[in-house]
């Protein structure tokens, strides 16, 4: 599924409108985790992550794990210079006030599955 | 061998993930395959890391040899008591801050291990830990084939005054003892030295016959041509054209028509990623596989307009009049006999000009301006080389997203903006556009018959080993220059003398600012 048809179904806020190249990247799958160590071990090359971590160091992990997009769940914002970074490695970034069960049930719903499905 | 060194501070979230990523440019630039280069940045920000969340601070170094790189992570303490407890998954004795920002979690170590080939771990309490890794590298697999460029150099003519050097857009002009060179690897066959060169030292040749009429001759122009002959109708122009002895005259105009409509055609199937880019200037479509690779995929896989002209005037006997080099390589690309049937603008005007002189002129109106026989539509149209260079970045970093299709020159004013045609591209342009129609004539748009292939200027050898010595080798060359780019030396800039010396194309010694002993040590 194409990333921006997942922002609009889950009626995701997008943080980072400057990055638009992932809008049409298909979306397979994704990954769940506050611990970042876990997130650059399992995390799914292209695929979403939705976590609840909001600093600097995700995005850094986000671009080494070569993640499309990140989904921060129970409306959680990160800073400007956060954003800024974001755009620079060209990571979309999402907010949602849904908590992590629920946008993960609901992706699972729209065909984005795990590494094991 | 190649050595790297990056420090690492200690409680420095913000900072952390600098030297992996800069690990990452490099094994890039050797051509490492991208599985390795993924594994390898893992492995060393998890090493990082370590040393920002754990220790008083360290350093990682790198060492990048015959595919292999090696990672020695050193820190300052207070080390570990007890190793394979650390190497446990889940075990972590990191603080509370560290946790909160989703570190901690006793992976680290784990993950290193498992995105490298070998791990040792040694730590003496007191003292600090040392973490090295390898990764072993092989080469992405990457066509190296460079083409002979078509610019033909009279390096009689060249008065040293350098300005092709800073007007090349892929560095690669070089002028050394006032005579003007090319690097065939980089050179992409665009007009930006000739159109830099005032006494015409760089500059487009002629083929040895000249031009070569007959009985069943045929003459293949470019619409600027026919537009370049001051107030001299089209079809005057064209009849002298065939005076010289030509059975037939064609445009090349509509091609240039059928391939708009074939690239229009592709970026409304979404059957390929957009904006979906005309090849219709072969210097574009060089630029993009030497300096975009990533883009090549955007590149409709059709003929140029005068790689389809060609086709369709198969086994006839044509003199093709080029407007600039890159139309020539890929005629000859094609059909290598064409070089004894390539001619230049200038060497057609030498002819037709008296013809057109000895002509009673008549006199005529001003013909009224009319829009295009087939506008660009929802194509976006580029024109001049620095333009093209900052909307091919913009497709790159994926901020061109509301184009469907982009149809890029090198030149100002695409084609009619040569610099070997002999009209003001605005006003051949004007003529032109205002007499369309008068130069009747079909096109076809053909599939293309080469694929597009990435040409790797960037790298530095074929053999990955050798490559390592040589980026090695460049940054301690770029290191002991000025960075002053001052063109002194016959490069554009320092970085270029660096890999010249690498590469063994020139010495040390040609910068002015590296003193007489420096110098003859290379």
């Amino acid at each position: 599924m194409k990333l921006e048809d997942i922002a609009r179904e889950l009626g995701l806020t997008e943080l980072t409108p400057e990055v638009t190249g992932n809008a049409e990247a298909e979306i397979e799958r994704g990954y769940a985790s506050d611990l970042l160590s876990d997130v650059l071990a399992h995390a799914p090359e292209g695929g979403v992550l939705i976590t609840l971590q909001v600093h600097l160091n995700v995005i850094a992990v986000a671009s080494h794990a070569e993640l499309a997009a990140v989904i921060f769940a129970g409306d959680r914002r990160p800073d400007d210079d956060v954003r800024a970074k974001a755009v620079a490695e060209a990571v979309s970034l999402f907010v949602s006030p849904a908590d992590t069960f629920d946008i993960v049930g609901r992706l699972y719903a729209l065909g984005v599955k795990g590494n094991h499905a | 061998m190649e050595h790297l060194a990056y420090d690492i501070r200690s409680g420095d979230f913000g900072g952390a993930g600098a030297a992996s990523r800069d690990l990452k440019q490099h094994l890039k630039r050797i051509g490492a395959e991208s599985g390795a280069v993924r594994r390898a940045m893992i492995a060393a920000y998890e090493a990082e890391m370590n040393v920002v969340i754990h220790t008083a601070g360290g350093r990682l170094e790198a060492t990048v040899s015959d595919g292999q790189l090696d990672v020695d992570v050193i820190d300052r303490g207070p080390g570990i008591p007890d190793v394979p407890q650390a190497m446990r998954e889940g075990f972590s004795t990191a603080s509370s801050e560290a946790r909160a920002l989703g570190f901690g979690a006793g992976m680290g170590l784990p993950n290193i291990e498992r995105n490298s080939d070998r791990l040792r771990v040694t730590s003496a309490v007191g003292d600090g830990t040392r973490v090295s890794f390898s990764i072993m590298l092989r080469p992405e697999a990457a066509d190296q084939g460079a083409r002979p460029s078509s610019l033909g150099i009279v390096a009689g003519l060249c008065r040293d005054c350098r300005h092709c050097l800073v007007a090349c857009p892929t560095a690669a002009v070089r002028v050394r003892e006032a005579r003007p060179s090319v690097l065939h690897h980089l050179c992409i066959d665009c007009t930006c030295c000739t159109a830099a060169c005032d006494p015409g030292a760089l500059t487009l040749l002629d083929a040895p016959d000249g031009l070569a009429p007959g009985a069943d001759a045929v003459l293949a122009v470019p619409p600027a041509l026919l537009a370049g002959f001051g107030d001299h109708a089209i079809d005057t122009v064209l009849e002298e054209l065939r005076g010289l002895g030509f059975a037939e005259v064609v445009s090349v105009h509509p091609y240039e028509d059928e391939l708009r409509r074939g690239v229009l055609d592709l970026a409304a199937t979404a059957t390929m990623p957009t904006p979906v880019i005309s090849p219709v200037c072969p210097a574009v479509v060089s630029l993009i596989e030497v300096k975009f690779p990533s883009l090549v995929p955007h590149l409709a896989p059709l003929a140029s307009p005068w790689e389809a002209l060609q086709r369709d005037l198969g086994g006839r006997d044509v003199t093709y009049v080029v407007s600039c080099p890159s139309q020539r390589t890929a005629l000859l690309a094609q059909q290598p006999t064409a070089q004894r049937r390539t001619v230049t603008p200038r060497l057609v005007r030498d002819a037709v000009l008296p013809r057109l002189a000895a002509r009673r002129r008549l006199a005529h109106g001003t013909p009224a301006p009319q829009p295009q026989a087939a506008g660009a539509g929802d194509l976006l149209v580029v024109s001049g080389v620095s333009h093209v260079l900052a909307v091919l970045e913009q497709i790159e970093d994926g901020r061109l997203t509301d184009v469907a299709g982009v149809e890029p020159f090198i030149c100002d004013d695409g084609c009619f903006g040569s610099p070997l045609l002999g009209e003001d591209a605005c006003v051949a342009a004007w003529r032109w556009a205002a007499a369309a129609g008068a130069a009747a004539g079909e096109g076809r748009s053909y599939e293309r018959a080469r694929p597009y292939r990435p040409r790797p200027g960037i790298r530095l050898d074929p053999d990955m080993a050798v490559a390592i010595h040589k980026l090695a080798a460049l940054d301690a060359e770029t290191k002991g220059l000025p960075g002053k780019d001052c063109g002194v030396c016959g490069a554009p800039t320092c970085a270029a003398l660096a890999e010249d010396i690498v590469m063994g194309r020139a010495a040390r010694a040609l910068c002015p600012y590296v003193s007489p002993e420096e110098g003859s040590a290379s």
